[in-house]
């Protein structure tokens, strides 16, 4: 077995937590349950890792297995990499019937054609989604396997999540080949970016919870039961509370909100003072960055009004992510006869 | 007390003028009892009462008595006429409050005649149960409209449609579209899944006949959803006769598969790929099979039947040997 698939492997194992290691293994399938049951998974992650390389070279893992490891790793910590967003267009109508090994052969041959020195590897999960890794080389070296990039689509849809390693200036080339293994036209980047991975695929594809009008609602899973009410307290407010949580359930839905780190707003409005003021009246823009980050920014967004933070319904600009599908914003002065800023598409 | 003093001041205000002026005085029309009464007044004035019966001050005065008289009483009429006004009022709400009791106790007797006489009608439900009735069928009806497939609710901007995808009987999800009507029909937002070509089909027939839209729509989301459920279904009860998994896509309109037709205690494998070539339809359209013999068969039944019937005619032909049903 080849040294650098040999330490590929080790150090993959090696990223893997301690008890989730026998799990993932087992998920790779290229050791036997035989051979699992002869490592022992109690002692220190060296040692564990010495160990699955010493059966991998009984069982003479070549790259392919590596990768498909390394792909099995990253889907189950997919949240330790910042995935992109990116978008396809196409102008045809016509039916597509989406066939895997077709797209593989294309994609395959598309990158090859450009860069012989690549390794491509596919993987396919239950919910539709492949899974491809890419690690890159350049005419003159191997494939580096430790800054390889991912690719997540989803068959059928115009939809691509991307994270890149560091090696950006290969992106182009991703996404020619991407795009003519799916039958699309070109492709961009939208602005949406996050750590998780299954939000921004909620997002874009339209899972997260909504609330739509209905007269017959499909019946919403049980929500927690009210506590017991003292009676002797009586709630001055109430009307305010309620209104509020009409507002913010019409807004955001009742149910878990996407997954989101951050959203950021480019300002490009002018500086509005009084004019006697003559503080910054100069025609030029005033350049301001606003970032609001948090652990689960959409979720702390939805908790403002009942905690009684910010008033109740919250400014568009805010509410507005899941719906535009974007994080970034850039907000330029509105050209016109009002002076109201508005967001660039 | 201001009373009082108020006449006073009048007259020390006063007392300048007819220094000054002359004939004043009505009674008199010499200057010198003038002077004298101004005499007299100052004195009067250390008093602090002026009583003069004749002159200027006392007509003055009785004057200002006659006209605080004329004061008193007005104010007197008016607060008799507020009074007066209330009281009316008060018998106004007072007969009206005995008019209603009145009409309850009358009420409330002949309800107690009824029970005590012949059994009350009963046709005649109260209001109340016919309101109840009332809207228990209006909710029946929502119910069984929402069943109906395609469902909607006007909103403040538009309406909400819902269109709920069924395949032989067994209700599967429920999709979302939220439209606005003015200044055109938009879609505002939505809960459609992204593989449904929304766009191309609202571009076609979302300006110009919503009618059709709304059902072009519903057949994809059912087509799909059929599609969906038949290869769950395979999946889930025919496991056994799959070799590996099903390959399969995101609009559910291919479908790759390998699988086993037992034959005289022998198992053929097959490989069959699946061409769902018309996306409102739950039924292939082209359905390539290895085996010339048994695939032609099988090619037309895949063709015909819904996916798992087809499977479990295969089951159900057992040993006999050109499987068709």
């Amino acid at each position: 077995m080849d040294e650098i698939v040999a330490e590929y492997i080790r150090r993959t194992v090696l990223k893997i937590p301690r008890d989730e290691i026998k799990t993932v293994l087992q998920k790779w399938g290229f050791l036997s349950e035989a051979q699992l049951q002869t490592i022992n998974f109690c002692q220190i992650k060296e040692n564990i890792s010495q160990d699955v390389v010493q059966l991998c070279e009984e069982n003479s893992a070549g790259i392919k297995q590596a990768a498909v490891l390394d792909i099995i790793y990253n889907h189950i910590y997919s949240n330790k990499r910042v995935w992109s967003v990116y978008q396809m267009n196409k102008t045809g109508e016509e039916t597509d019937f989406f066939d895997l090994t077709d797209f593989k052969k294309k994609f395959k041959r598309r990158l090859h054609s450009a860069l012989t020195n690549v390794t491509i590897n596919f993987r396919e999960y239950e919910d539709n989604a492949i899974w491809i890794r890419i690690a890159w080389g350049t005419p003159y070296t191997k494939p580096n396997q430790y800054k390889a990039s991912y690719v997540v689509y989803h068959s059928q849809t115009p939809y691509v999540f991307i994270s890149v390693s560091v090696l950006r200036s290969n992106l182009p080339l991703l996404c020619q080949a991407l795009v003519a293994a799916s039958n699309y036209h070109d492709i961009h980047e939208m602005e949406l970016r996050s750590h998780s991975l299954n939000s921004l695929k909620d997002i874009v594809f339209k899972r997260y919870s909504q609330n739509f009008q209905s007269y017959y609602p499909r019946p919403i899973q049980e929500r927690n039961v009210a506590p017991e009410i003292d009676s002797r307290i009586i709630q001055e407010n109430r009307n305010e509370k309620e209104r509020i949580q009409r507002v913010n359930s019409e807004v955001f839905g009742d149910g878990p909100q996407p997954k989101l780190e951050f959203a950021r707003y480019k300002l490009e409005t002018m500086f509005k003072s009084d004019p006697e003021m003559n503080v910054l009246n100069k025609k030029e823009p005033f350049r301001c960055l606003v970032k609001f980050s948090s652990p689960h920014l959409l979720e702390s967004l939805k908790s403002l009004s009942p905690m009684g933070m910010a008033d109740a319904p919250l400014s568009p600009l805010l509410t507005c992510i899941p719906h535009k599908a974007r994080n970034y914003f850039k907000i330029k002065e509105k050209k016109g006869v009002s002076p109201r800023s508005f967001v660039s598409p | 007390q201001e009373e009082e003093e108020g006449p006073l001041r009048k007259k020390s205000s006063c007392f300048p003028h007819i220094a000054t002026s002359q004939g004043m005085e009505p009674g008199q029309g010499e200057l010198t009892p003038a002077f004298s009464l101004a005499g007299e007044w100052q004195g009067k004035m250390e008093e602090g009462k002026a009583y003069s019966p004749h002159g200027v001050f006392a007509h003055l005065e009785m004057l200002e008595a006659r006209a605080h008289e004329a004061d008193l009483k007005e104010e007197e009429a008016t607060q008799q006429e507020e009074k007066l006004a209330r009281l009316k009022a008060r018998v106004q709400e007072l007969t009206l409050q005995r008019d209603e009791l009145q009409a309850k106790v009358d009420l409330q007797q002949k309800r107690q005649l009824e029970k005590e006489g012949v059994a009350s009608d009963p046709a005649q439900p109260s209001a109340q149960a016919v309101l109840e009735w009332k809207i228990k069928r209006v909710k029946a009806m929502l119910q069984v409209f929402s069943l109906t497939g395609i469902s909607g609710k006007l909103t403040k901007q538009g309406v909400c449609f819902c269109i709920s995808t069924a395949y032989e009987g067994t209700y599967l999800d429920s999709y979302y579209l939220d439209l606005l009507t003015k200044p055109e029909v938009r879609i505002l937002r939505h809960s459609i899944p992204i593989f449904i070509p929304l766009e191309q089909l609202a571009k076609k027939y979302l300006q110009t006949d919503i009618r059709r839209f709304l059902s072009v729509l519903s057949n994809h989301l059912n087509a799909y959803a059929a599609r969906k459920y038949q290869a769950d279904q395979l999946q889930e009860h025919f496991s056994d006769q799959i070799e590996g998994t099903l390959q399969t896509n995101s609009l559910c309109n291919l479908l790759v598969f390998n699988y086993n037709v037992p034959n005289k205690s022998k198992t053929f494998p097959f490989n069959v790929r699946l061409l769902y070539g018309d996306l409102c339809s739950s039924i292939p359209t082209k359905a390539p099979a290895s085996l010339a013999e048994m695939a032609a068969a099988h090619s037309d039944l895949f063709c015909h039947v819904a996916l798992h019937k087809a499977f479990r005619s295969f089951r159900n032909a057992g040993e006999s040997v050109a499987g068709a049903p």
